[in-house]
């Protein structure tokens, strides 16, 4: 049922979905946000290749001859009348992020929780904003982000000279 | 016409890397296969095992948002197969109306394995892919198939 991981009036700051980064050798991808208002910082979420996918798809405006899981989500929000309002990385604990997505109906709201990489999935659908609390982005561990865009950016020469700077 | 099906079981298909969903009816006399991914297979497997997963998984956070409006699955119906494409409907009951949502058969029956659903495919699905097929199939399935993941040929 409905449910929130995180307290009511926690601040946040709007994100969006800057790319999904494939690992090819790995069932793992990276969906990097960056910040809306253009001031330089990436947060990236480790997620399935499934999961990626469904990204993906959404962030390139694909269009598949059948509806995709996420396309069903926002099918039945449809149906229902129910507006997806905001999606917001809203905890992480034990180096796993917490969503919750936020949905509106005759005025009141319902909290649920969710998985970033379906809240991600479905925001992009109904184009929604994205938003990240400021409590998970001060508790991020940099030393992982270090280590992780050192990588990426010896893996980049050359290699998607179209990919901008982060 | 419409027939129930079951959920008779999820196998490896070596030869397209899919997946199979197998429906059968109540007699056992027709038998559906469904061509599936392998997220979709895993979200399938993972109802039919009752297993909780710790986060929940795509159609368990679609559960929830039909739950959190006591919007109920009626039933999903397998509705057509065209070029190896099955099409799906879901029975909705939201408030005092019936909704008709369409959808893949894969997220169809995952849905209906978490809402404890029934399952039906239409007559002429059935006719149109008999279960000669499927069995002429399993048949020439050797087990140095099992495997075997990367020379299955285009569906």
């Amino acid at each position: 049922m409905s449910q929130g991981n995180a307290p009511q009036n926690q601040s946040i700051v709007e994100y969006q979905i800057e790319r999904v980064v494939d690992e090819t050798s790995t069932e793992t991808r990276i969906v990097v946000l960056s910040r809306k208002d253009g001031d330089p910082d990436a947060f990236p979420i480790w997620i399935g290749a499934a999961e990626g996918h469904a990204i993906k798809l959404a962030l390139d405006a694909t269009v598949t001859p059948r509806p995709m899981t996420h396309d069903l989500i926002k099918s039945f929000a449809e149906h229902l009348g129910v507006t997806v309002r905001r999606v917001v990385v809203s905890d992480v604990r034990n180096s796993t992020y917490y969503a919750t997505v936020h949905l509106g109906n005759n005025g009141v709201e319902r909290i649920l929780d969710a998985r970033p990489s379906d809240a991600l999935a479905l925001a992009l659908r109904v184009h929604c904003p994205i938003y990240i609390a400021e409590d998970v982005l001060a508790r991020r561990s940099t030393a992982n982000l270090d280590a992780w865009l050192a990588k990426l950016e010896s893996k980049r020469i050359g290699a998607q000279p179209e990919v901008r700077e982060i | 016409m419409i027939t129930q099906m079951h959920l008779k079981g999820l196998m490896f298909d070596p030869y397209n890397n899919a997946y199979i969903v197998v429906l059968r009816d109540e007699d056992g006399s027709e038998m559906l296969p469904i061509w599936v991914g392998k997220s979709e297979a895993n979200s399938i497997s993972m109802a039919l095992e009752n297993v909780g997963p710790p986060r929940p998984m795509t159609h368990d956070f679609m559960k929830s948002f039909l739950d959190a409006y006591d919007a109920k699955v009626l039933s999903v119906v397998i509705t057509d197969l065209a070029d190896h494409t099955y099409f799906a409907k879901i029975h909705l009951m939201y408030g005092d109306s019936e909704y008709t949502v369409d959808a893949r058969p894969s997220d169809a029956i995952a849905l209906a394995l978490r809402s404890q659903a029934p399952i039906f495919a239409k007559e002429s699905v059935l006719t149109k892919q008999s279960s000669e097929e499927l069995e002429q199939w399993l048949e020439n399935l050797k087990p140095e198939d099992f495997g075997k993941l990367d020379s299955g040929e285009e569906k």
